[in-house]
């Protein structure tokens, strides 16, 4: 189904269902997910994710339900339901109402590749079929995930409100492995577009080959602060979790955030861009629709300027309480998350570097880290203090140059401190596809940071 | 008419003649969610979600679709997609899945209830958190922000195979619990929670659940605690002995025994989440896994756990069997499929998260036993020197689960028997084998407890999982320790 015709069914629905004030959000994704391991496609899957989230007000009181039947008389049932529902709830401080029709909207951006919303099964095994015999031919094991998703969104509410999107995103995460799952040297490559013809599967599978072949024989290095270049795909497991702590409302109003209280002050170094761009008309870097769930058109919101925190992410009730604007941040309802407030299209602004190299080359003696692994970013939020581990690529650098392979290393640092410590990025920058946005990925490019503290390594697994 | 439908899917399916197993699966879930934060509501929503997951092995290999539209139609065409996937991924299968026969299981599990939280209205189920979490906030202004939560969830699954299993369970799901946030005007932020993290304060039974709770009973000590917490010093950096409080066992089982012994894991089909395994095959039976103290058991039949059941996904019954008996590894959580590799039977542990998800090996409840060393207070009056850690906050483990560190919400440094001074941020560092060879003390089970994760995450995509851990406190020698701070 398409938005233009889930945006019918929702209008349909609302005529029908009586209820004076009510948001009606349609999403539907079509996905196939080709996910091979030890060299099989083990798990291939067509998944379907219809739903539905409903809004009814009555007054300032709100109640909501997410259904996953888009039947025209469920929803209206649906409907009806939450208006039972909203009586009898408490009122919600500062809610605002729900988006009405005269309120902004720009231009609809093109997301949505044909070929990657019709490709079939066999399609999807005929890219991978090269995909699983390069790494076969090269004596390694192979695992990762082709996925072709076509995302259907409508918004409509009682206020006159009415938007659609169609969007499309293939991604492609491919693993070189020297054992099937104990461990030992790996490589990974990794790549998302919006157009499935447009993926780089054998120049991220050759690079997954590269990097595990350098990975063999890794050096046990000891503990302490070190030269860091992380790879776009290190840097974005770190900006998830700064998003998450960081940059919405409620946690700045909770102060849990490290930017609550101090916007306008310098939180980090003056070298870190940090935007919300979800309207990114770039095609390698732009995903997603280009309104919330609440119907309010996003934007561009510059939150770190020049290490200078700027900007907070709003939902329109949030932003009612807190005397702002909403910024579109409003995110859907998931399994395990409320939805609440968040960013969908994080981007850190690149630098001047014209490649990774040429950052290595400015290290006397670190560590090039192409992954990250099990980051966690709530050991002390304010500081943003996180830990985690390298995984998949962990080099030594002496003199400017890669010398060889390190096993996985623990750091626990504060990012924010971190990046105050950056001196050096790449130009270029990548999209990196996360689960933790609505959108689908996060935009960063490779960056030196000096000083990064590990506190502890992986150990070779025991034998019996 | 759905009864019918899912019997004509699973006809079709049954005629294809390279389809040599199928599963028709049912999931009909409705959830109400609930969350107070400073006196307003945050959500108040209604959850309903239903639908069809057909997944079929073919001559080689694997395939999965799904429907929503529970018509005989629409099953019949999710049945065929899922053939043709199987049909279209044999081009490049190597060699043929081996996936035991199982023999037909048949009946109906239903969660014990004294009281149906569907039957307790919303207005109710709010008054419960309301008066907590307004009172969490009283007093102090430095208490700056209090949220109380309460989830529930009925899921109604229907398996049926190719092989005649035909099983139908009902699940009821609980969590509730609070938090309070402290702030400072040095900038420093403290959560304190009751009873533990948000996430691991889950369960499987019924409203009577959250009167067992008290919330309100346990108000005045976790403000005290998290004001407490904002004057304390950071835990000092060392190497100490440590006391885990009981949730905070639990969170090492499920990210040191449990994830590790996932047999998909350790035979290399999960790395496109989480990983591998450092536990493989070989070291059954000769792995020495944590000290003779240490007993770790998987069980899918513990009453009120979060992750029983009546039958997995694949029509396996519940069962009980050690994981770690007296230190050594012993066991892997399997699937029919996973098992064969090593002619072994499957432990019965594949779930889905929902009717839109394949299934996958899961913790059902992973356990520590329990041990002779009394209750948490004797355990605290026999250490000279250490620290008691409690409540979660922050994982994280390497992707062979071997290096981990832990986060908590509050440390009491043990002097001579005794608790002492508050620490806050402290965090625990180690390595799997080597930390729970080092335990050397487990309560008694009048300190044991059930508890329940409800978000378990693994899988690709993504699924939760209700899974369970039991356990007493326990206390670990020689544990490096630090400060976020």
């Amino acid at each position: 189904m398409k938005g233009d015709a889930l945006l019918a069914l929702g209008r349909d629905v609302l005529a029908s269902a009586g209820e004076a004030e009510v948001e009606l959000y349609l999403r539907v994704a079509e996905r196939g997910c080709a996910r091979f391991a030890t060299g099989e496609l083990g798990q291939h899957m067509q998944l379907s994710e219809p739903q539905a989230v409903v809004r009814v007000a009555r007054g300032t009181r709100v109640a909501e339900t997410v259904t996953s039947r888009l039947e025209r008389e469920a929803l209206v049932e649906a409907v009806r339901a939450t208006g039972r529902a909203a009586a009898l709830v408490p009122e919600v401080e500062a809610f605002p109402g729900f988006t009405r029709g005269d309120e902004p909207a720009g231009a609809s951006p093109v997301r949505h590749a044909e070929a990657t919303a019709k490709a079939t099964p066999e399609e999807r095994v005929e890219r991978l079929a090269p995909v699983l015999r390069a790494v076969r031919d090269a004596g390694l094991v192979s695992a990762g995930m082709l996925e072709t998703a076509a995302v259907a969104h409508a918004l409509v509410t009682t206020g006159g409100c009415a938007r659609s999107h169609d969007a499309t995103t293939a991604s492609f995460r491919v693993w070189a492995l020297e054992t099937p799952g104990a461990g030992g040297a790996a490589g990974y490559g990794g790549h998302a577009h919006r157009d499935v013809g447009e993926l780089r599967l054998a120049e991220e599978t050759e690079r997954a080959i590269r990097v595990c072949r350098m990975s063999r024989e890794p050096l046990s290095l000891e503990a302490g602060s070190y030269d860091v270049v992380l790879e776009p795909e290190a840097v974005t497991e770190l900006l998830e979790w700064l998003a998450a702590i960081a940059f919405a409302a409620p946690e700045v109003e909770q102060e849990t955030s490290p930017v609550a209280g101090r916007l306008g002050e310098r939180i980090t170094g003056e070298a870190i861009d940090l935007t919300e761009d979800p309207l990114c008309d770039d095609p390698a870097l732009g995903f997603g629709a280009p309104f919330d769930r609440e119907g309010t058109w996003r934007r561009r919101v510059p939150l770190v300027e020049r290490g200078v925190a700027r900007a907070v992410l709003y939902d329109r009730t949030y932003a009612a309480r807190m005397g702002a604007a909403s910024t579109g941040s409003a995110q859907l309802p998931a399994p395990g998350s409320a939805g609440g407030v968040g960013a969908t299209a994080l981007m850190l602004g690149g630098g001047t570097a014209s490649s990774v190299d040429e950052l290595v080359g400015g290290v006397e003696r670190g560590l090039y880290v192409c992954r990250l692994h099990y980051v966690n970013g709530l050991l002390e939020p304010r500081r943003a203090v996180m830990t985690g581990l390298t995984r998949d690529g962990c080099f030594l650098v002496e003199r400017g140059k890669v010398t060889r392979a390190v096993g996985n290393m623990r750091f626990t640092d504060s990012l924010l401190e971190g990046l105050a410590r950056v001196d050096g990025m790449t130009r270029a920058r990548k999209a990196v596809p996360t689960g933790w946005s609505d959108a689908g990925a996060f935009v960063s490019p490779a960056v030196r940071v000096r000083g990064w503290r590990f506190n502890g390594r992986s150990q070779e697994a025991p034998r019996g | 008419m759905l009864d019918a439908a899912l019997h004509s899917a699973l006809a079709w399916l049954r005629k294809q003649p390279d389809v040599r197993y199928a599963e028709v699966r049912l999931v009909d879930e409705g959830s109400e969610r609930l969350r107070l934060r400073d006196g307003r509501p945050e959500q108040v929503t209604v959850e309903a979600s239903r639908g069809v997951g057909i997944r079929v092995l073919g001559s080689k290999t694997w395939g999965f679709a799904c429907s929503a539209d529970t018509s005989e139609g629409a099953l019949l065409a999710a049945a065929a997609r899922a053939v043709a996937i199987a049909r279209a991924s044999s081009g490049v299968a190597h060699r043929p899945v081996v996936f035991p026969e199982q023999p037909a299981s048949r009946g109906t599990y239903e969660t014990p209830l004294a009281v149906d939280p569907f039957t307790i209205s919303t207005e109710s189920k709010l008054s419960a958190l309301d008066g907590p979490v307004r009172a969490l906030r009283e007093g102090d202004p430095r208490l700056r922000s209090a949220e109380a939560w309460m989830d529930w969830t009925r899921q109604k699954k229907r398996l049926l195979t190719t092989e005649g299993t035909d099983v139908a369970q009902t699940f009821t799901f609980g969590a509730c619990g609070m938090h309070v946030f402290a702030s400072s005007s040095e900038g420093l932020s403290q959560r304190r929670s009751y009873p533990t993290w948000q996430g691991g304060d889950g369960f499987q039974a019924g409203w009577e659940r959250v009167g067992l709770l008290d919330l309100a009973g346990n108000v005045d000590r976790v403000k005290d605690e998290a004001l407490a917490l904002l004057t304390a010093p950071p835990c000092p950096a060392g190497t100490r002995t440590v006391l885990l409080e009981s949730s905070q066992v639990a969170l090492q089982i499920h990210e040191s025994c449990g994830h590790p012994t996932e047999l998909d894991r350790a035979l290399g089909t999960e790395i496109s989440l989480a990983g591998g395994s450092f536990m493989q095959p070989d070291m059954l039976g000769k792995l020495r896994y944590g000290s003779s103290l240490v007993t770790l058991v998987a069980d899918a039949t513990a009453p009120g756990g979060n992750g029983t059941f009546g039958w997995d996904d694949e029509g396996v019954p519940a069962g009980k069997r050690a994981l770690v008996e007296q230190g050594l590894f012993v066991d892997y959580l399997s699937s029919r499929e996973t098992a064969a590799a090593l002619g072994r039977a499957s432990t019965g542990t594949m779930r889905a998260e929902a009717w839109n998800r394949t299934p996958i090996i899961r913790m059902v409840n992973v356990s520590l036993e329990p041990g002779s060393a009394g209750t948490l207070e004797d355990l605290v009056a026999s250490t000279d020197d250490g620290l008691l850690v409690a409540t979660d906050k922050s994982w994280s483990i390497d992707d062979l689960r071997l290096n981990f560190q832990f986060s908590c919400e509050i440390a009491w440094e043990i002097r001579h028997g005794k608790r002492t001074r508050i620490l806050r941020d402290p965090f625990y560092t180690g390595i799997t084998p080597r930390f729970w060879g080092s335990c050397d003390a487990i309560c008694d089970a009048r300190d044991w407890r059930l508890w329940g994760v409800t978000t378990c995450g693994k899988g690709d995509p993504m699924q939760l999982m209700h899974v369970g851990h039991g356990a007493s406190p326990a206390r670990f020698r020689d544990v490096a320790v630090g400060s976020a701070s």
